[in-house]
């Protein structure tokens, strides 16, 4: 009896194998070009719109970033890119980043995935390195921002449109500034001056902080730039984690937190987000992205500005940008590139997108860009795009999210000081050295 | 053969959407695959076929162990805590006071919450300056620890919460094995005058093993597999000290995109379980008392 | 019945009511948060009661997805999903506990092993799976798993085990078929069982969060916890929406709850006068 169940068993499984390999041929999708593909009328061009394309086609777009509170935004634009080209149907599908990528994953590997979608800078080149995305090809490109469409191409292959666009500037409180009897920072400043306002400001009060700089691997990496430093050597191919620059960098902000104390520990934190804290009128400064903009003009009770973050040997700034790419299995990878190259770079959408106060359109018309300018607070919004100028790519490779995952672990023992700052980058370099193969 | 029409739709579940997706999961642990890649294509599994150096990796680098070490260390916390309150929940409820019903609708309101707002909220709770927690010691002189941010305190944190939210459902698990004791095993013991903690340790405790015994086999499974709780409190940290298996394979599988390597640790992770379970199925002819 | 005063009455209510106390304050909590205004979740000092509550965020919940097609789609998935497993999972556990079968052993040991295996791995399987079968974006793949619950089983059998067989055989004896032995003996038999298992299996099926995502893209089938989940953003995440959208997801389970409990109750009773 036992051994008939056995062989009962073997026998569902073998069936249920021979089924799936079955099924597994009919639902590849065809490798073979598709008629759109060929047909010259829907190449994502601007005439495409005065001479639609005969066949009508629904293409699928899934994203993150609308996720939260742009929906409707995101929808708007839709509703006017469809205008224009009546012939694209785009069904948008709007995930929270949580399990955005999960679901992708499964979906590329099930062979379900939509014909284009968002990916973040953590998980974009293992996405292309993997074959999955197409290559962004005959769209014009002279609309979009340089650096950050630079950000999203491997080995030269432009795979993903930079869609939207945030940077990260100098906030501060003008009024703990003034009760310090401070200048204000300019876009000269250093970290040393930084150093100089936080140890004032700190003086204020017991609970009053002056910087607010967490040892995260995004500060980090942008630290290291300002230092002269990098995670990877100029050709990629070795890590750089705890060069003397590095080391440096992050030396600096490991005492900001342990030595001058200008910046509050995790105790002193107690849990609080760093928005709070600033919000609650208690903290001098803080290098955060422009989305939080809105939120400060709400929550502060105080004045505040904003200044290009401050330098050291050099200036470099944090850009965070998202991709728009398509998938190389989709049958409609022309409707797919015309739909991402609209969004991603047509000033109609673009005035959608600033209207809206979502963030920035990763675009060069300065024209559209202004309107940006008018919004208040704060006053100094042209250091947003001052900023511009400094911009540090970060170091895109297959193993992004494991490497930045080692060198932040690492980097949080150094900041609860249970390991020098040294070590901890060490241990980093160790750690990714083993774990991780570039190239 | 009576039992087959009863068992057929459970076996063929267990066929399609248990069994078959575990074996594919193990050649999976075979490969280098890397979670993108299609798996269908022909040649696949020749082309990613590495022989058991996943294993090897997993085995031999110095992660594995601690993070095996830190979900024992959860485990070791967590199950003695969970049985205690628990067996007090359940104790308390079998009891035929006044507002018996209204404590059990309550007791079990933390099951009913989901993981995901359980979680956010007891990580906003324990926040050591500005949550609801550390400011209740205080109320008592106490100073409490970072909790969540703390090293050694992070795991411990993790557990309360797990206890919190399960020992409602346990507890009534354990109520349903306390109510089905003979009542007249207490009256002969009254009439040899054994008081209620005597009862309750000579009586009640032998006689609902079997409902103790279930409670901790699927405990311990449960703790092995801990992962939403840490998903969103901590994430691992701080500094690796809640890392533990399923958070492991959850971040090589759909974040390092390591999947084969994924597959392989959690065939890890079923062995050790296994072997948990077995231990227990085994040991359970010297406590477990089913003549009840 | 049970024997009563093993406690003192003030030593039974101060227990109680502190267990209480600790079982409902994140509960309070949450209600709290939903209340204030916005993202005020750490807010300083803490406002226990908000100073000017408010019900914007409810309103925010139901203007921002199709709510009720939503948790209509929620209610059947959950609906489906429970009975299903109730019934599956009872027909085995009675195989298990009341027929004797070769194997029977093997299999149970077998059910067993399956729950040890964490769902993350078998993930991308079961997906490839389902979509060999046709299922995804249908109600059935997040529904068909719902027939190998091997947690429900073990749960039943370990209940099951526990009535006398002397009860079944009698009713054998009086030409009872096997189906009515299970229907009208054994099932009622594990009331509180079955109360407490379509309990957590409507919880765990309500609540159900990536699978529910990985299998039902077309957006008018989405289930509550995916439309709540896009009230995180990127950046942020508006935590009294978020509360306020959980509470009322909360409502069809305390519903469902608080009628599985009168059964519970009868249940435990019957297992008081059977002894």
């Amino acid at each position: 009896m036992k051994k008939r169940l056995s062989a009962v068993l073997a026998c569902c499984l073998a069936l249920l194998m021979v089924l799936s390999a079955c099924g597994s041929q009919e639902s590849e999708p065809s490798a073979a070009p598709t008629a759109a593909e060929s047909d010259p009328g829907t190449a994502p061009s601007a005439e495409s719109s005065e001479e639609p394309a005969a066949e009508p086609v629904t293409i699928t777009y899934c994203n993150f970033n609308s996720s939260g509170g742009n929906e409707e935004t995101l929808q708007r634009m839709y509703e006017a890119f469809h205008e224009e080209y009546p012939n694209i149907t785009v069904e948008i599908e709007t995930i929270a980043i949580d399990d955005y990528f999960t679901q992708m994953q499964t979906r590329i590997v099930g062979g379900t995935a939509p014909d284009c979608f968002e990916m973040n800078i953590e998980n974009f080149a293992a996405y292309a390195n993997m074959g999955v995305l197409a290559p962004i090809e005959g769209v014009d490109l002279s609309g979009l921002d340089e650096t950050a469409l630079s950000a999203f191409t491997v080995d030269g292959v432009q795979y993903g449109l930079p869609g939207n666009f945030s940077n990260v500037v100098l906030i501060y409180n003008k009024d703990l500034f003034d009760q310090a009897d401070l200048e204000y920072p300019t876009s000269d400043w250093t970290q040393d001056d930084v150093q100089a306002a936080a140890e004032a400001i700190r003086a204020l009060g017991d609970d009053i902080y002056g910087y607010y700089q967490p040892l995260t691997y995004n500060e980090f990496y942008k630290a290291c730039a300002q230092f002269g430093g990098s995670l990877l050597n100029e050709d990629r191919t070795e890590f750089t984690i705890n060069s003397p620059e590095n080391v440096a960098a992050a030396q600096m902000m490991a005492d900001r937190v342990l030595v001058t104390n200008v910046q509050p520990t995790a105790e002193q934190m107690g849990g609080m987000g760093d928005w709070d804290l600033f919000m609650s009128g208690r903290l001098g400064m803080i290098p955060t992205g422009i989305w939080a903009f809105n939120t400060f003009a709400e929550g502060c009770d105080f004045a505040w500005d904003i200044a290009v973050e401050p330098g050291m040997e050099q200036k470099a700034t944090h850009f965070f940008s998202n991709a728009c790419v398509v998938n190389e299995a989709s049958e409609n990878k022309d409707a797919a590139m015309t739909w991402i190259t609209w969004l991603c770079s047509s000033p109609t959408a673009a005035e959608i997108r600033i209207e809206a106060g979502w963030d920035l359109p990763a675009i060069n018309d300065e024209e559209v860009l202004a309107s940006y300018l008018d919004l208040t607070p704060p006053d100094n919004r042209e250091a947003v795009f001052e900023s511009l100028d400094y911009l540090v790519v970060p170091p895109v490779i297959e193993d992004y999210a494991l490497m930045s995952d080692i060198i932040g672990q690492q980097l949080e023992a150094a900041a609860a000081g249970t390991v020098s700052v040294q070590e901890a980058l060490d241990e980093a370099q160790a750690q990714c050295e083993a774990q991780i193969t570039l190239g | 053969m009576t039992a087959s029409p009863f068992l057929l739709p459970s076996f063929i579940g267990l066929l399609v959407f248990s069994l078959l997706p575990i074996v594919i999961s193990f050649f999976l642990s075979l490969t280098d695959w890397n979670g993108l890649d299609r798996i269908a294509e022909a040649g696949f599994f020749e082309e990613h076929f590495i022989g058991l150096d996943n294993y090897k990796a997993i085995l031999g680098g110095g992660e594995f162990w601690r993070v095996l070490l830190n979900t024992l260390k959860y485990i070791v916390l967590y199950i003695p805590l969970m049985l205690a309150c628990s067996l007090s929940v359940a104790y308390l409820l079998s009891r035929e006071r006044r507002g018996v019903t209204a404590f059990r609708i309550i007791y079990y309101i933390p099951v009913l919450t989901s993981w995901v707002a359980a979680s956010m909220i007891w990580k906003s709770m324990l926040s050591p300056q500005y949550g609801a927690v550390n400011n209740l010691l205080a109320l008592f002189g106490i100073d409490g620890p970072g909790w969540l941010l703390d090293e050694n305190w992070a795991m411990p944190a993790i557990v309360l919460v797990s206890v919190w939210k399960d020992m409602g459902f346990f507890g009534l698990i354990l109520l349903s094995g306390m109510v089905g004791i003979n009542k007249s095993y207490y009256e002969a013991a009254a009439l040899d005058g054994a008081g209620a903690w005597k009862r309750f340790w000579k009586i009640t405790l032998p006689l609902m093993t079997p409902a103790i015994f279930y409670v901790l086999v699927v405990s311990l499974i449960n703790a092995f597999q801990l992962f939403p709780q840490i998903m969103i409190m901590t994430d691992g940290g701080p500094n690796g000290a809640t890392q533990v298996m399923v958070e492991r394979i959850y971040k090589y599988g759909f974040r390092y995109y390591r999947m084969g390597y994924a597959a392989a640790f959690s065939w890890l992770l079923f062995i050790i379980i296994m072997l948990c379970t077995w231990l227990q199925m085994k040991g359970q002819k010297k406590w477990v008392n089913y003549d009840s | 019945m049970i024997r009563k005063r093993h406690l003192s009455a003030a030593g039974y209510y101060v227990v109680s009511i502190l267990l209480a106390v600790v079982s409902l304050i994140p509960f309070l909590w949450m209600i709290s948060t939903s209340l204030k205004s916005r993202g005020a979740l750490m807010s300083i000092p803490i406002e226990w009661i908000p100073e000017d509550p408010t019900l914007s965020a409810y309103g925010e919940v139901f203007s921002r997805f199709p709510f009720l097609q939503t948790i209509g789609n929620s209610l059947f998935i959950s609906i489906t999903f429970t009975l299903i497993t109730l019934v599956s999972a009872s027909m085995a556990a009675f195989a298990f506990a009341k027929i004797r079968f070769r194997g029977s052993n093997v299999i149970l040991k077998i059910y067993l092993a399956m729950m040890m295996i964490p769902t993350q791995v078998t993930m991308i399987p079961l997906f490839v799976i389902m979509n060999r079968l046709g299922l995804i974006d249908s109600y059935a793949s997040v529904i068909l798993p719902s027939i190998f619950k091997p947690f429900a089983v073990f749960m039943l059998v370990q209940q099951m085990q526990s009535i006398p067989n002397d009860y079944l055989d009698a009713a054998r004896v009086d030409g009872a078929g096997i189906f009515h032995v299970y229907g009208r003996i054994a099932l009622p038999m594990c009331a509180p069982t079955l109360a407490t298992l379509a309990v957590t299996t409507f919880m765990e099926s309500w609540n159900d969060y990536l699978w529910p995502l990985l299998m039902l893209t077309d957006r008018n089938k989405m289930t509550l916890p995916i439309a709540l989940s896009t009230l995180n953003g990127q950046y942020n995440t508006e935590y009294n929406v978020l509360m306020a959208g959980s509470l009322i997801s909360m409502i069809p389970i305390i519903i469902i709850y608080l009628c599985a409990q009168k059964q519970f109750k009868n249940g435990l009773m019957a297992g008081g006068i059977k002894g």
